[in-house]
């Protein structure tokens, strides 16, 4: 991405100068920044206090990676002057790479939560490890540092889902965003999710195409940073 | 039987005003206990409300590092909550109760989380001034006579501390940004300060307070509230700010003179009447009904 890309206006910069490995890094960061959105609408309002600081701390690492993942695609843009938080506020709603999968606003229903924290859980561990074999040592670094800390997200995700296997509910939700879910990967890679669920390959639901929900997400996300142009916070 | 009960509280009385300490399993009088439970409770009630007003706005930080600081601070308000209502369990009162009780009203919380937060500046000045005006509050408590609540309430200080530099923090990068930003500072100072002098409460004597006789708190009201004005105005007109008290000042004899706070309205506030009681209360029942079944299903496991 160039400096003059920065300087126009969100919405008017063309993808066109982001080198292809920075794009791929985006769909990692814009993934973990919306998913660590939706989670910290928990705050405050989880079924149990203690879930509740538990989500607040997943939804932390996740903005924590989402940052690390954008510091990295900024280092590898074409020159210098755009920074973490240029990528992750300052672009048009149609430039966010997430897959479909991370935008649905899920409180307060806590079976989908729980079936969208366990199946992105599962998914990007397939894509982390896949990351840590990665060609440029930057991004086989940072996934090895990932990693470690998605350990704990996902020894989170499989108790609840094992708490909650036998509800209805939460088997209703898992099925309804499984195309989504497959969404998440690249294609060489579903075999192996559908493998680890136990679940028949169906058509994804593809990265590419936003769903309703991102622009109000992202209205909201900026609105503070938008309301005073080019300001420090 | 009433002359005795009348010995042993006295007895008790002057056993924790020379400094006596009180755990779970000791004996204590029933009107110490009950008084510990609401007090106590009203303190998770506060923590766990608090988090309402700034919640929000963790979504619309508008940097990585405030959302991330945002969402840790509202965390440790939560964690504060739990470990509080852990104290107010072991008394005798379970926190399923202690909920309940709050969504249907019948519980109290601080007066500050009856207000809406309508800017960003809001949320800084809450992170630094309302902050600091609670860890004096609960400074005090860490000699609480009850030392389960004195205990946690070390770990709770030490965590408030870090929300008071991450709101000076906040305010700094506002007043040294544009002046629309100063802008937001000084109007949410002024929206805060009125809930603010009120915070500490009516300057009731301290011996005619049963809580600071039992050395539930040792510090009277006009105390901490000396205290804040003392530690945070000089700090706020060094940055320029104004505070909305014409008689704001500082005497010679070093105490400060302020307008009367408006104690009606703090009456009014606590005791269910403020501007956003009914709709935080209404969307904490909301969310614990819409969670109720998970509760069910985890209770059923483990039983």
């Amino acid at each position: 991405m160039s400096e003059e890309d920065l300087i126009r206006p969100a919405g008017s910069r063309s993808e066109g100068s982001v080198p292809e490995s920075a794009q791929r890094i985006l769909e990692l960061a814009d993934d973990e920044l919306i998913l660590g959105w939706r989670n910290s609408e928990w705050t405050g309002i989880a079924p149990f206090l203690e879930e509740d600081v538990a989500f607040s701390s997943i939804a932390q690492t996740e903005i924590g990676h989402a940052r690390a993942w954008y510091e990295l695609a900024a280092r590898q843009t074409e020159r210098g002057g755009v920074d973490a938080d240029a990528l992750a506020f300052d672009r048009d709603p149609d430039e966010y790479r997430c897959a479909p999968f991370v935008e649905t606003r899920l409180v307060p229903d806590w079976a989908r939560t729980i079936a969208r924290h366990w199946l992105y859980e599962t998914a990007d561990a397939i894509r982390i490890e896949a990351l840590k074999a990665s060609g440029d040592p930057e991004v086989a670094g940072l996934a090895e540092k990932i990693d470690r800390e998605e350990t704990y997200h996902r020894m989170h995700a499989d108790m609840w889902a094992d708490r909650l296997r036998d509800e209805a509910r939460f088997r209703g939700a898992v099925d309804e965003l499984w195309p989504s879910a497959l969404g998440l990967l690249e294609p060489g890679q579903r075999d192996r999710l559908c493998e680890i669920v136990g679940r028949e390959p169906v058509e994804a639901n593809e990265r590419g195409e936003h769903t309703e929900e991102l622009r109000p997400l992202w209205e909201e996300m900026t609105m503070v940073r938008r309301s005073v142009p080019g300001a420090s916070w | 039987m009433l002359t005795t009960v009348r010995l042993e509280d006295t007895e008790f009385e002057a056993y924790v005003q020379a400094g006596g300490a009180v755990e779970t399993g000791d004996a204590m009088p029933d009107d110490y206990r009950s008084a510990l439970i609401k007090f106590i409770e009203m303190h998770g009630n506060s923590e766990l409300m608090g988090v309402l007003p700034e919640r929000e706005w963790i979504l619309r930080a508008p940097t990585l590092q405030r959302k991330l600081a945002l969402t840790a601070k509202v965390q440790d308000e939560v964690g504060h909550s739990q470990l509080i209502y852990r104290v107010v369990e072991d008394l005798g009162k379970p926190r399923e109760a202690c909920l309940d009780d709050l969504v249907a009203g019948k519980t109290k919380f601080h007066n500050v989380f009856h207000y809406p937060t309508k800017t960003w500046g809001d949320v800084a000045v809450i992170a630094w001034l309302v902050d600091a005006a609670a860890i004096i509050s609960q400074k005090a408590l860490l000699k609480c006579s009850y030392a389960p609540y004195a205990r946690i309430m070390k770990k709770i200080c030490w965590e408030e501390s870090f929300h008071i530099l991450h709101g000076r923090d906040c305010i700094l990068a506002l007043m040294t940004g544009t002046d629309e930003q100063r802008e937001l500072v000084q109007e949410a100072v002024t929206r805060w300060w009125g809930p603010l002098m009120q915070f500490h409460g009516n300057p009731i004597a301290a011996e005619d307070d049963p809580m600071y006789r039992w050395r539930i708190k040792s510090q009277a009201n006009e105390d901490a509230r000396q205290q804040f004005l003392d530690g945070y105005v000089p700090q706020i007109w060094e940055l320029g700010l104004t505070v909305p008290d014409p008689k704001l000042r500082k005497r010679d004899d070093g105490v400060w003179e302020y307008s009367e706070p408006d104690w009606d309205e703090l009456k009014h506030v606590v005791t269910g009447h403020g501007p956003k009681t009914e709709e935080r209360l209404g969307f904490r029942r909301w969310s614990r009904e819409e969670t109720a079944w998970v509760r069910s299903a985890v209770l059923a496991d483990a039983a």
